[in-house]
């Protein structure tokens, strides 16, 4: 079940870093939805700037986040091209695998995203399965 | 355990008619996916067309009765009061069910011009259409049930506590039965025929649907997690706004390529392509809210049918919808096996899995219990995870076949025809069908469950007997 094992955050406080926790995932969501590249720039932007003094959450979420935008970054786009490199651009079997490779892979990333958006929401840390342990 | 209101009881044989329908429908849906590769099975018996009808129609119709039961349970529960009359309910059962098993066993046994010409085609012309295939005594009939219903409903909400919840409710039930209404407005100028037709199809299911889908989402949410129902109330809000305000102009993608005005290409691409955002909505709602749990309810199979219809949902309807919504890839993609990708999943996501949800968390309170025994709920679990995966390799299947259809149909140079492609996605139709009797197992494991009970606890190795008197 993906549930917290943590106890759940008062509906009436927000713990501290919350904020910027949800900034991060956003960010992550957005660069992956709507404004690839500029979005993962206003992550790092994030996370060099708060990674010295941001609470544990947000520094936790910041980290996933960056990541998993790294990971993404190569799963989507060096993944593609050398699919499209070995199998020959007017091959009708290489656009059967890279149309259904970048939308399981990106629908997976888009799917972990929102998980970490929903923990980020509940005041809680998240880590992201196999995408998340890039950074130290 | 009693419930909570005796009149809830009334959502029981609903909820029974529904997965035994549902069982139906898979039935056809392997019968349909081994016709695509063996294309004279069965036949004349259930030609193509009439096992195509039967699995959309029954689709339909046990949802129709799963969203009845919804509302029959949660309603009175919601409202703090009694049913207004639990006898008209029982009454509409017997109804719905009776008009609908005619409307199949006519499909299945009388030719469909014959069965056209037997129930007043000829007086209003009605048939014939992808759907709506329904005769004209069966089609005034659900206009019949569904006024009643609404006037059960009504006259309940009426009187008793009004929520978010309910009113939402209500909203998505009486769309649902007014839209139903253009199901009799059958223009003989093609073009207006196919624009209204999607007044009832598109607006069912991407419209007042995922208000029934939000409603029913949310009390269940609610009961399983504890938390406050304004907080719940307000994500019903935002999800709804965003439902409607897509939704409705998002209607413009079908409008592509039928004669519609050509502004309806803009209109239907900008819009539909907003409507992934009430399912991305839906999904970090639900997790949110388990996540924010104030209690560890027991019933562990209806919090992971909930969680599954968040992330299903935003899958199918979401992402498998956008990947052929905007006007320059549908001009490719249109009607191909990718329609075919989406609409099983987005289904299967949205509205199989939430009144599943509803059957989990209801069902055991209206057999006398709180929670299923731990057995029943890991095999429920097991069907869960055999029905949803075995549904993402289908899904999966048609998208591949889709893409290649596209490309020998509608992209190389010289482009083949419809049949001579259909031969080589027949590799993708088999691995469909095998995911299919996954699809179909899981369903049997999750009929099982009902039945399956704790075993008795048995005497630990070692530990002392009691002597032998």
């Amino acid at each position: 079940m993906p549930v917290s094992p943590e106890a759940p955050a008062s509906d009436d406080e927000a713990p501290p870093g919350q904020g910027l926790a949800i900034a991060a995932e956003s960010l992550y969501l957005v660069n992956l939805l709507l404004l690839p590249g500029l979005a993962f720039l206003a992550l790092l932007w994030l996370y060099f700037r708060h990674r010295d003094d941001a609470p544990a959450l947000a520094c936790g979420h910041m980290r996933q986040t960056l990541s998993a935008s790294l990971w993404a970054g190569a799963l989507l786009v060096i993944v593609n091209l050398l699919i499209v490199a070995l199998g020959g651009y007017d091959a009708a079997w290489t656009w059967v695998i890279v149309i259904l490779y970048f939308t399981t892979a990106h629908t997976t990333l888009v799917v972990l995203g929102t998980l970490g958006l929903a923990r980020a929401l509940a005041g809680q840390p998240y880590r992201y399965p196999l995408v998340g342990k890039l950074l130290p | 355990m009693q419930l909570q209101y005796k009149s809830q009881a009334v959502a029981k044989p609903y909820f029974i008619a529904a997965i035994a329908l549902f069982v139906g429908q898979i039935l056809f849906g392997l019968i349909l996916g081994l016709q695509y590769v063996v294309g004279d099975f069965l036949f004349p018996a259930i030609p193509f067309n009439i096992a195509r009808m039967v699995h959309t129609n029954l689709l339909i119709v046990w949802l129709l009765f799963g969203f009845m039961g919804a509302a029959y349970y949660l309603v009175p529960e919601e409202t703090e009061t009694e049913l207004h009359s639990p006898l008209l309910a029982h009454l509409l059962f017997w109804v719905f069910l009776v008009a609908g098993a005619l409307t199949i066993v006519g499909y299945l046994m009388v030719p469909y011009a014959s069965l056209a010409d037997m129930t007043g085609n000829n007086i209003l012309a009605t048939m014939g259409r992808e759907f709506l295939e329904q005769p004209l005594p069966t089609k005034l009939g659900i206009v019949v049930v569904a006024l009643a219903f609404l006037y059960n409903i009504g006259m309940t909400i009426l009187k008793g506590r009004k929520t978010a919840i309910t009113i939402i409710l209500l909203m998505g039930l009486v769309g649902l039965a007014v839209l139903f209404l253009f199901a009799f407005y059958n223009p003989s100028n093609l073009v207006k025929d196919k624009y209204f037709w999607w007044w009832v199809v598109h607006l069912w299911v991407e419209g007042v649907w995922e208000l029934i889908l939000g409603a029913i989402l949310g009390f269940v949410l609610l009961k399983i997690t504890g938390v406050d129902r304004e907080v719940i109330e307000k994500w019903l809000y935002v999800i709804i706004t965003l439902t409607l305000v897509t939704g409705i102009i998002g209607t413009g993608h079908h409008y592509y390529w039928i004669g519609a005005p050509g502004y309806w290409q803009w209109w239907g691409s900008v819009f539909s392509a907003l409507e992934p955002i009430p399912f991305f909505a839906l999904t970090v709602f639900c997790f949110n809210m388990v996540n924010r749990r104030r209690r560890q309810h027991p019933n562990k199979a209806a919090t992971l049918w909930a969680l599954g219809t968040g992330v299903m949902a935003f899958l199918g309807a979401g992402v498998w919808g956008f990947l052929h919504t905007l006007a320059p890839v549908n001009y490719y993609t249109h009607g191909t096996q990718i329609t075919a990708a989406h609409g099983h999943m987005a289904f299967y996501g949205a509205y199989v899995m939430v009144v599943l949800t509803i059957i989990s968390y209801a069902m055991p309170m209206l057999r006398g219990r709180e929670v299923n025994p731990e057995r029943a709920q890991v095999l429920e679990m097991w069907s869960f995870w055999l029905m949803t995966v075995s549904m993402v390799f289908i899904t999966l299947f048609l998208t591949a076949a889709g893409i290649l259809q596209v490309w020998l149909q509608r992209i190389i140079p010289n482009p083949q025809a419809f049949m001579a492609v259909q031969d080589q996605l027949a590799m993708f139709y088999w691995m469909r069908w095998l995911a299919g009797l996954v699809f179909m197992a899981g369903l049997v494991v999750y009929l099982y469950s009902f039945f399956a009970k704790d075993k008795p606890q048995t005497a630990a190795v070692g530990e002392a007997q009691p002597a032998a008197t």
